[in-house]
């Protein structure tokens, strides 16, 4: 039977749902190994059904603007804690024209220093880099820092009676640290991070143990196209079936779940091992369980796939991927349930942070804007597996950076089925931001639920577009 | 090719790096990435000494100014060090690592 997906049967707006195809809820009802209650719950709100302008896409000075407002004000990821393990470690963390030394003070203790000499403004470290500090010294007339941001030297200080040294500390952002995440915010009036994050999703973050985990994977790539496009392409499932008609075998696309949680954090779970109900009527459970593909299917192997009598594929694709990764990567996965192991949970932070907790899809994506062009951002993906069972850590994969023709395929380490579906969402950019720029139409058009995150996302641009400049000021900030 | 005793194989652990004088230079024997190198301990930059540096995934970073150089190759890999550093021959022998300093690969002048 094939499910009717063209005539919404709710009066009400956003109440409509997929006609025809059981929920998410439904479908992990099912499962064998329970879901725990941040999988079992639902958060959705209608926000509206205007379409929303496009000059922030296509205009330069509105790029200008978000960096003005938005970016020194809101809670972004500046690195993972595993970058900066020692006391002296130190992180380089860009966005836009705005640099900052994450830095490890002490076991708790991570600052954001801004990564300014405070003599004549040299970097006191390059983009990009990261290492161990005794000191912060400036490679122009050798001013320097101490790691805890006191000034140690003045050169020649005879001739600078006019400077405080007690006023050199290195300014900073505020840091907090969360799932073994360091996210910082330049706004000094800012709200707390668990406040930014509301008491709910903060629930769900703790739930993951995220510090538990360790990057093993780190994949960069220059995106062409405005950061919000980019950001956008991943917010919903709705455009599985067309973008990637290779994954719509086993996975429940149009009956995903879109969840908001305040005005930061937005969700969508989307189940795999489950025929897309586009495509009902046309594939056996055997396909859905040959089509299946996973993020981290390196350490699945080459198992062979089969299907007894009387089972679905989505519960042998969770039996069999239990036992294949706790034993590749040494961990104990007998208290997880099969929706964690198999489904596909996006969550966003605003502004442009991704995680997705899930074992089979364990990755975060981080969105920054090119600060010299608006129709170009840097993408990239972060895959998190679970430190093994004996304790040894390690160490976090260096990033690779693809060249702009290059595929996702093509970066070593990368699951080739995943790496074409990051080939098939970021291929249709350049034609989303050149057909934004040619369209007579000066609005984007979204469905009230399936694009209901990407309205969120847009909502919360609004919210800090609408406020007066606020740009990074010393004399401004709390002394330490 | 002069290989010269530098240090027994236990004094550089895993993720673990030591300074050792040989044949009048200072050269850092470095066990990262489950194998050992040997570069100069000098920075290329500015002359300051790498061993207080952070080693990872094949790298060493200079603690003063951040330069970051491929332990394989001595290559810079990040301002301000543009020159690579020398890097020489290593290999073990009953238990001691040997360096050949007077065969620089890289940087020999």
């Amino acid at each position: 039977m094939s499910a009717e997906l063209k005539e919404p049967k709710s009066t009400r707006k956003g109440e409509a749902r997929c006609p025809g195809a059981p929920s998410t809820q439904e479908i992990i009802a099912g499962d064998k190994v329970s879901a725990p209650g941040w999988v079992r719950s639902e958060s959705y709100q209608f926000l509206g059904d205007e379409d929303i302008p496009t000059d922030r896409y296509i205009e330069p000075s509105y790029a200008k603007e978000e960096f003005d407002r938005l970016w020194t004000r809101t809670w972004q990821f500046a690195c993972r804690e595993e970058n900066i393990p020692q006391i002296g470690d130190y992180h380089v963390y860009d966005v836009g024209p705005y640099s900052f030394l994450i830095t490890r003070v002490g076991a708790n203790d991570v600052r954001a220093y801004y990564n300014a000499c405070l003599h004549r403004g040299t970097k006191l470290r390059a983009s990009g880099t990261e290492g161990r500090a005794s000191e912060f010294q400036c490679s122009f007339h050798g001013w320097s820092w101490n790691i805890d941001g006191t000034n140690k030297t003045v050169v020649c200080p005879w001739d600078f009676p006019h400077v405080d040294r007690q006023k050199l500390q290195l300014p900073e952002a505020r840091v907090e640290l969360l799932g073994g995440f360091v996210f910082i915010n330049m706004d000094p009036d800012a709200p707390a991070f668990a406040d930014y994050l509301g008491p709910e999703f903060k629930a769900h973050m703790d739930a993951w143990r995220l510090e538990d985990r360790y990057v093993y994977l780190h994949v960069a790539k220059r995106l062409p196209c405005n950061w919000k496009l980019a950001i956008e392409a991943f917010l919903e499932a709705y455009h599985v079936v067309r973008t990637h008609p290779q994954v719509a075998v086993s996975n429940g696309d149009a009956n995903s779940q879109y969840d908001v949680y305040g005005e930061h954090v937005d969700r969508f779970i989307s189940t795999l091992g489950v025929l897309s109900p586009h495509l009902y009527g046309k594939h056996t459970e055997e396909d859905i369980l040959n089509q299946f593909t996973l993020g981290d299917s390196g350490a699945l192997g080459d198992t062979k796939r089969t299907l007894s009598e009387g089972t679905t594929a989505r519960q042998v694709m969770a039996d069999m991927f239990r036992g294949m990764f706790e034993k590749a990567t040494n961990t104990d996965l007998s208290g997880v349930s099969d929706s964690e192991l198999l489904d596909c949970f996006s969550y966003t932070i605003f502004p442009n942070f991704f995680i997705f907790p899930g074992i089979s899809l364990p990755m975060a994506y981080r969105f920054r804007p090119d600060p010299r062009d608006h129709r170009k951002c840097l993408y990239e993906v972060m895959f998190l597996r679970p430190v093994p069972k004996d304790g040894k850590r390690p160490e976090p994969a260096e990033p690779t950076y693809l060249g702009d023709t290059q595929s996702f395929k093509e970066a070593a380490g990368m699951d080739p089925g995943f790496g074409a579906i990051l080939d098939q969402d970021t291929d249709n950019l350049f034609l989303q931001q050149e057909g934004l720029e040619a369209s007579a139409k000066r609005g984007l058009t979204l469905g009230n639920y399936q694009e209901v995150r990407v309205r969120h996302f847009e909502k919360a641009v609004d919210k800090y577009l609408a406020m007066e400049p606020k740009k990074p000021d010393r004399d401004k900030l709390p002394s330490r | 090719m002069q290989f010269a005793r530098a240090l027994r194989v236990s004094e550089v652990p895993p993720g673990e790096k030591k300074a050792v004088d040989v044949s009048g230079a200072s050269v850092l024997i470095c066990n990262s990435n489950e194998r050992l190198y040997a570069v100069s301990n000098i920075c290329s930059h500015a002359q300051e000494r790498l061993e207080c540096g952070r080693m990872s995934r094949g790298w060493i970073a200079c603690p003063v100014h951040g330069a970051r150089f491929d332990l394989a190759t001595g290559r810079a890999m990040n301002p301000p060090a543009k020159e690579p550093i020398a890097t020489y021959e290593v290999r073990v022998v009953d238990d001691w690592i040997e360096v050949a300093v007077g065969d620089q690969r890289v940087n020999a002048s």
